[in-house]
């Protein structure tokens, strides 16, 4: 029996090296591989900080402003009577609403789409591309722009907003739909295509009870994040927390925007823990 | 009877089906032996078409399954149920639903989308799942259950589509010896008490023998033996296994074998070994 000392045997080792020289020695191009990354991303970085004028000066200047708003966070803003309240309320939860029906109304456009651009389903390679490269578009878009341009046809207000989340949720959800079709094991398809299944009936018994759970938190995770994005939209004007926030901001109230930020913050947090919750259950 | 004329699959330049004509007379059950990748998997999915042949023609009692296509292939489908090796069940819906998939062919598509089954599909679905001794696991999900169980739900499911023939696809090659047992027990059982043809693909050679009416034997795609289990020797063996230009090479049954018994012939070396 050989024991893990004997290989302290220079012949074994030699022998050894003969057989596969490559077990002893990395290639070239892996022993380079950590300069080169160090050198790619320091490069631009020196280089950014010299175009954009990034002076230790500027920055320490920028700082101590910085530190005065922040000052500004303790104590929070406590708002005194009802109708400030309400009026902070009633923006959280226009975001949460707009957050919410944007997300449902991309989910429901999305799903049939999907089907589209999963090759598992779709076999017409053309029409497959095709729906992707829309997915792709939709995305491409920014929410933001969505929202500037939907404001512009359906006014101010949370109309814009959901319909901003909407559209580009339907290439997200489309696009990670689709994987989630295309990720199901091919096995149980065949299992109800032996009992005579048609593809309808693979695609309802064997391939949706694999991906539901997986769209399903999709479009939680989803959910939450629209929620968290959602005020931005209302900052251009698209309904939601955003508007008094910007509003406040503009006004240098910032304690009164801190407290704001708190209670999105607190919001979002909510949220998180109960589509968590429910992905766990779901999974 | 099952008759299979000239039957040709090839993918891409292999052939992995090439010419086999074969006769399975109802009732019997056939197993088929061979290397992996000798093509017996194709063979059973031809004869389902869950692939299409390139050439040759399928009959069963005189009809051309060859031909069939729509709503005449898919009710063939459910009355020539498969078994896979790897059990092919939905995991995440519960057992009866997976039995009750074998109904498949005979649901509309309203039923199917909202996933209706008549009282009678359920009683059917209870009744096999009973007789394969899995009724308490019945509201489970699939996926919670063991290999050998798994198996059994899919020999429910092939028993609620009412089949003349069952297509089993090494169904006791993920299986431990105890399961193995259960399943081929199983499927004895339901070839001897309901006359369905059993066609079954194995790589133990000592369940072959142990189990099967008639042997079919494949190398390269095509047949090389056919005929009783007494009758595959030594000899034939090697030329089914190939051991080429290995000679020291000999198939040793007992290595392979999931019996729980030894096999005979055991005995024998284990005093040589001492």
């Amino acid at each position: 029996m050989t024991r893990a000392s004997d290989f302290h045997d220079i012949d074994l080792v030699n022998a050894a090296m003969a057989r596969l020289p490559d077990a002893f020695r990395r290639p070239l191009s892996r022993r380079l591989a950590p300069a080169i990354i160090t050198t790619v991303l320091i490069a631009p970085l020196a280089y950014s900080a010299a175009a954009f004028g990034a002076t230790p000066g500027r920055l320490i200047e920028g700082l101590s402003r910085l530190g005065n708003i922040l000052a500004f966070m303790f104590p929070p803003h406590l708002w005194t009577t009802w109708p400030e309240w309400s009026e902070i309320l009633e923006g959280l939860g226009e975001t949460v609403v707009m957050a919410f029906l944007g997300t449902l109304l991309g989910a429901v456009v999305a799903l049939p789409l999907a089907f589209l651009g999963a090759k598992n389903i779709m076999p017409l390679t053309w029409l497959r591309l095709l729906s992707r490269r829309g997915f792709d578009t939709l995305r491409a878009v920014e929410q933001i722009i969505l929202a500037l341009i939907f404001i512009r046809a359906f006014g101010l207000g949370p109309l814009a907003g959901i319909l901003a989340i909407a559209v580009s949720e339907v290439g997200t959800f489309a696009k990670l739909f689709s994987e989630a079709i295309e990720n199901t094991s091919r096995k149980p398809v065949d299992g109800v295509k032996a009992s005579g299944g048609s593809n309808v009936q693979a695609i309802r018994y064997a391939i949706m009870p694999q991906a539901l759970p997986v769209i399903l938190s999709i479009i939680l995770y989803n959910f939450e994040s629209n929620a968290r994005s959602g005020t931005i939209l209302g900052i251009v004007g698209a309904g939601g927390i955003g508007f008094l926030l910007a509003d406040r901001m503009h006004a240098f109230r910032w304690s009164e925007a801190w407290s704001i930020i708190f209670l999105i913050i607190a919001t979002v947090y909510l949220i998180d823990a109960a589509s968590a919750w429910i992905r766990k259950k779901l999974i | 009877m099952l008759e299979l004329y000239s039957l040709k699959k090839s993918f891409g330049q292999v052939d992995a089906v090439d010419d086999v004509t074969v006769t399975i007379d109802a009732g019997q059950m056939v197993g088929i032996i061979g290397r992996s990748g000798a093509g017996k998997s194709t063979l059973l999915r031809l004869v389902n078409r869950l692939v299409e042949p390139s050439n040759g023609k399928i009959l069963f009692n005189g009809r051309d399954i060859t031909k069939m296509k729509g709503r005449d292939l898919r009710l063939w489908r459910a009355s020539c149920a498969m078994i896979f090796q790897q059990f092919n069940l939905v995991e995440r819906m519960d057992v009866l639903t997976n039995v009750l998939i074998g109904r498949v062919a005979h649901q509309g598509f309203l039923p199917t989308i909202a996933r209706h089954f008549s009282e009678a599909e359920r009683a059917m679905a209870v009744h096999s799942l009973d007789r394969l001794g899995l009724l308490p696991q019945a509201l489970q999900k699939a996926g919670t259950l063991s290999g050998g169980q798994q198996q059994r739900v899919a020999i429910a499911k092939a028993l609620v589509q009412r089949p003349e023939i069952m297509l089993a696809d090494e169904p006791i090659a993920s299986l431990d010896p105890a399961n193995a047992t259960r399943v081929m027990e199983a499927l004895r059982k339901i070839n001897r008490e309901d006359g369905i043809t059993v066609l079954v693909n194995l790589h133990t050679l000592d369940t072959a023998r142990a189990y099967c009416d008639r042997i079919v034997a494949m190398r390269a795609g095509r047949i090389v033996f056919e005929g009783l289990p007494n009758e595959l020797t030594r000899d034939r063996l090697n030329s089914i296994y190939g051991v080429g230009d290995d000679a020291d090479f000999e198939i040793d049954e007992s290595v392979t074998s999931t019996a729980i018994a030894p096999p005979a012939g055991s005995q024998a070396r284990q005093t040589t070994m001492a």
